[in-house]
């Protein structure tokens, strides 16, 4: 007989085992996620939406009523829906394409507006399911599809700095955070504090989640977790970043 | 440091993707912009290998709205820039190739369409045909290619860009997930060793000299006061497009002279339907193959003539009736009667129209 | 006439290569060869650029034919590869499994490095990594973009001459292609393992090809899946 670590009440049962690849992060914060819904006692009334992208493969991961939209979209999506039912916990998850690519200016309007939805997104430094091409979070020197020679800063730029950008364009009341899946503990507080930021009614929550990829990144174990914990937080620093009542402070 | 992509020419096997790419090479295409979306991924992937050598660029945009917008502006910077997108990223396109289509520009577009509507399916489908040819808030002044080989995807994806740099029509060459991943045999070439002239482009801004002062300023629009002064410039683009029509149309056919049934399709199925043609002709059936190799404009002449003395169509797609839908709109008041054979992001084979056709013909 | 190989050791190939070189029709054609002298044969899928498009569609027919073939059924995805899932999890452990393994690396820009992917890999003693080289892909046309392509991939241990045109295919382009390999693999210091040839075309060249190259018959598959 084996033992079965304990899985969040809120997930759902036969669709697992889940169909992310081995190694990947999503079935991180997904737990995370989970067991947030599970402490805050919320699975009844929040909607998950997934982008398109690996995250796609979330939409029937939770028993939590859920939506998967179009890339970039899960944004305005569930804008919408908290806007016509305020009762909804809406929760926006999507990867670094979906929320920095061609969902930025979605994100940077949600915020701008102080949408009252919480918004989660997965970093893993380029665009998985499409066959790993570059995303606005790759590293400098970074090789993928569309950067075969390595990402050159020079021409395309430095990683998307996101929770920072989100924290300069929103006003008190947001929160805004960065975690890691080397840290899932800190993680789900972060998640919990994210929606319970919106069941108060402050304003916009959004939680970037430094994840991996060791499939497109072709890392072993030890590669991978050398990624997730040296080299990303290099250019993306964990902690939190914005929290309602502490204005002025920088990093929790 | 620049050397020639394919000198002379040579025989080789490739998926239709980087057929794409090469082409795009050979025409001198200088800049590519994308966005990543399946079945279209490696005409980048191919571009951002080979582009150092051959001294081209490549920018990979926040999605496909910026994509079309910004290879609007390579053109307008007197480049040849061309893009490629697919299913959703296609209809996000439209709102740049609207704006492509009110201010002619030579944008160059391939679109490898996949199942639609929304995310449906990565792999295949007919389905971009109304909004590759229709799209947008405009009137359709487009020009549309549709492959149905790896050799035309060559071909035509050089001859894209010269129609768009000749005409100033957006030009679209339109392909498929099948197409992209397929893997044939072709022949490569430079086009200028084959005495093909290829256009120079020409900016539209920035030229040299002070504007005001050493030329007149460049000044481009695509907003308008009144109705009527919109009505103006339409006419004026309806009279370059008929004009043009004629020159740029094409089709292919056979069989059609005494046959009681034409079957008429384009793109992949047209490789299908020629099978299907050859087999029930050599079985005794009174059968035709038509195929549109230009979608916008279609060769309406030769259509109408084979719509007012042949009995029924049988109109092949990998669609709703898309293809179809254009079909009509060409042979209005033609006696011909059209018959479908839809199958909406499925491919179809040489059997099934040959037992389709014998379904009509008894 | 087949060359049987040494009974008792086990066979690990990992089949990488250019996109579109012919690297599955290698290994599925290796796999079955290995099967048809009785031997247990794994077949991995290991292509997570196009994952599925290649073993999934023939998999019950590999099965038929006596090779265990570790890739997605359909009906366990969903989407594919916008939407769909991209490693197999149990590919990962595909050197714990007894027997022969045979593995389809897709392309991509790390090349060897999937590798890393696979559970054991750096320590497998029997792991034999193999690029597939068609000359008349663009990229791998020349004996000098060979060798700098090969250089490019990470670890290869021996190279493996397709070259063909498809339908097209002549004894010409192949021996063309053995002559032009293994003057690429002089120059890298590496083995050319086999010539792989259409069986018809096999039979007309021969055991040994030009450039002394033992030649492996194909039977083409891939024309079933989506290609």
């Amino acid at each position: 007989m084996s033992v079965q670590p304990a899985m969040p009440k809120s997930w759902r049962m036969d669709t697992k085992p889940h169909k992310f690849c081995p190694g990947c992060g999503h079935g991180l914060v997904l737990k995370a996620l989970g067991m947030a819904i599970d402490d805050l006692g919320i699975q009844d009334r929040a909607v998950f939406g997934c982008d398109i992208g690996c995250s796609l493969l979330s939409w029937d991961f939770f028993n939590v009523d859920s939506i998967q939209t179009h890339h970039g979209r899960t944004t305005p999506v569930i804008t919408g829906l908290k806007r016509a039912n305020p009762n909804l916990i809406g929760i926006a998850y999507m990867g670094d394409g979906g929320g920095y690519a061609i969902g930025s200016q979605h994100l940077v309007n949600a915020a701008a507006r102080n949408e009252h939805i919480t918004v989660i997104l997965v970093n893993n430094t380029q665009y998985g399911m499409t066959g790993g091409q570059m995303a606005p979070t790759t590293l400098p020197g970074q090789k993928t599809e569309t950067t075969p020679y390595g990402r050159d800063p020079q021409k395309t730029g430095y990683p998307t700095q996101g929770p920072e950008m989100v924290a300069a364009i929103t006003r008190e009341g947001a929160y805004v955070a960065r975690g890691t899946i080397a840290n899932l503990n800190q993680l789900k507080g972060y998640i919990k504090k994210a929606l319970q930021n919106q069941m108060e009614g402050n304003g916009f929550s959004f939680v970037e989640v430094l994840s991996a990829c060791p499939t497109n990144w072709r890392t072993n174990a030890e590669e991978t977790w050398k990624m997730v914990e040296q080299e990303m937080p290099k250019y993306f620093k964990v902690g939190e970043i914005k929290v309602p009542g502490k204005e002025g402070r920088e990093n929790g | 440091m620049a050397e020639k992509p394919i000198e002379g020419e040579k025989r080789v096997f490739m998926t239709g993707n980087e057929v794409v790419a090469w082409a795009a090479l050979a025409a001198k295409a200088e800049i590519m912009y994308g966005y990543p979306i399946t079945p279209q991924n490696e005409i980048m992937h191919y571009w951002t290998r080979t582009a150092p050598r051959f001294g081209r660029e490549f920018l990979q945009t926040e999605d496909e709205l910026s994509a079309g917008f910004t290879t609007a502006g390579g053109v307008m910077a007197g480049r040849k820039a061309f893009t490629a997108t697919a299913g959703p990223g296609n209809t996000l396109m439209q709102e740049p190739m609207s704006m492509a289509e009110a201010m002619r520009l030579p944008v160059v577009v391939v679109v490898q369409q996949r199942g639609g509507p929304s995310t449906a399916t990565v792999i295949y489908s007919q389905q971009e045909v109304t909004m590759t040819t229709m799209g947008g808030n405009g009137e359709g002044l487009r020009i549309v290619y549709s492959t149905a080989t790896h050799q035309e995807l060559f071909d035509y994806t050089i001859k894209a860009f010269n129609t768009a740099w000749k005409y100033r029509f957006p030009t679209f060459v339109l392909g498929d997930g099948y197409q992209a991943k397929m893997r044939e045999s072709l022949t490569i070439y430079d086009p200028e060793a084959r005495g093909i002239e290829l256009i120079p482009a020409e900016p539209y801004l920035g030229r040299p000299g002070v504007p005001g002062v050493d030329r007149p300023p460049a000044q481009y629009r695509n907003t308008y006061n009144v109705e009527e002064e919109l009505y103006e410039v339409l006419q004026g683009y309806f009279q370059d497009y008929e004009k043009m029509a004629p020159e740029v149309a094409e089709y292919e056919a056979f069989d059609t002279a005494d046959a009681d049934l034409v079957v008429v399709s384009h793109g992949v199925v047209s490789r299908a339907a020629k099978g299907a043609v050859k087999e029930l002709r050599a079985a005794g059936y009174k059968v035709g193959y038509f195929r549109p190799i230009t979608l916008r404009p279609l060769p309406v002449k030769e259509l109408r003539e084979l719509g007012n003395r042949t009995k029924q169509f049988l109109v092949a797609e990998s669609a709703n009736g898309q293809l179809a839908r254009l079909l009509k709109e060409a042979a209005y008041g033609c006696p011909v009667e059209m018959l479908p054979m839809f199958k909406p992001g499925v491919g179809i084979t040489t059997e099934e129209v040959v037992a389709r056709v014998k379904e009509i013909l008894g | 006439m087949e060359v049987s190989d040494n009974i008792s050791s086990r066979i690990v190939e990992a089949y990488i290569g250019e996109y579109a070189s012919g690297k599955s029709e290698v290994a599925v054609n290796r796999a079955l060869q290995l099967a048809r002298q009785g031997r247990r044969v794994n077949l991995v899928d290991l292509d997570i650029v196009e994952p599925c498009y290649t073993l999934r569609p023939i998999k019950k027919r590999l099965l038929d034919l006596g090779v265990d073939v570790l890739a997605w059924e359909t009906r366990e995805t969903m989407g594919l590869g916008e939407a769909g899932n991209i490693l197999r999890p149990g590919n990962r452990w595909a050197l714990r499994r007894s027997g022969d393994v045979i593995l389809d690396i897709g392309y991509g820009v790390e090349g060897a490095r999937t590798l890393h992917l696979l559970e054991g890999a750096d320590k497998d003693p029997d792991l034999k990594v193999l690029a597939v080289i068609n000359i008349a892909r663009p990229l791998t046309g020349s004996v000098s973009d060979i060798v700098d392509y090969v250089r490019g991939l990470g670890r290869v241990d021996g190279l493996v001459n397709n070259s063909h045109l498809g339908d097209e295919t002549t004894v010409e382009i192949i021996q063309e292609g053995a002559a032009v390999v293994a003057e690429a693999a002089r120059r890298l210091g590496l083995p050319v393992v086999a010539t792989a040839a259409l069986a018809e075309l096999a039979r007309e060249i021969g055991p040994v090809d030009a450039a002394g190259n033992p030649v492996r018959p194909i039977t083409r598959f891939m024309p079933q899946t989506f290609w």
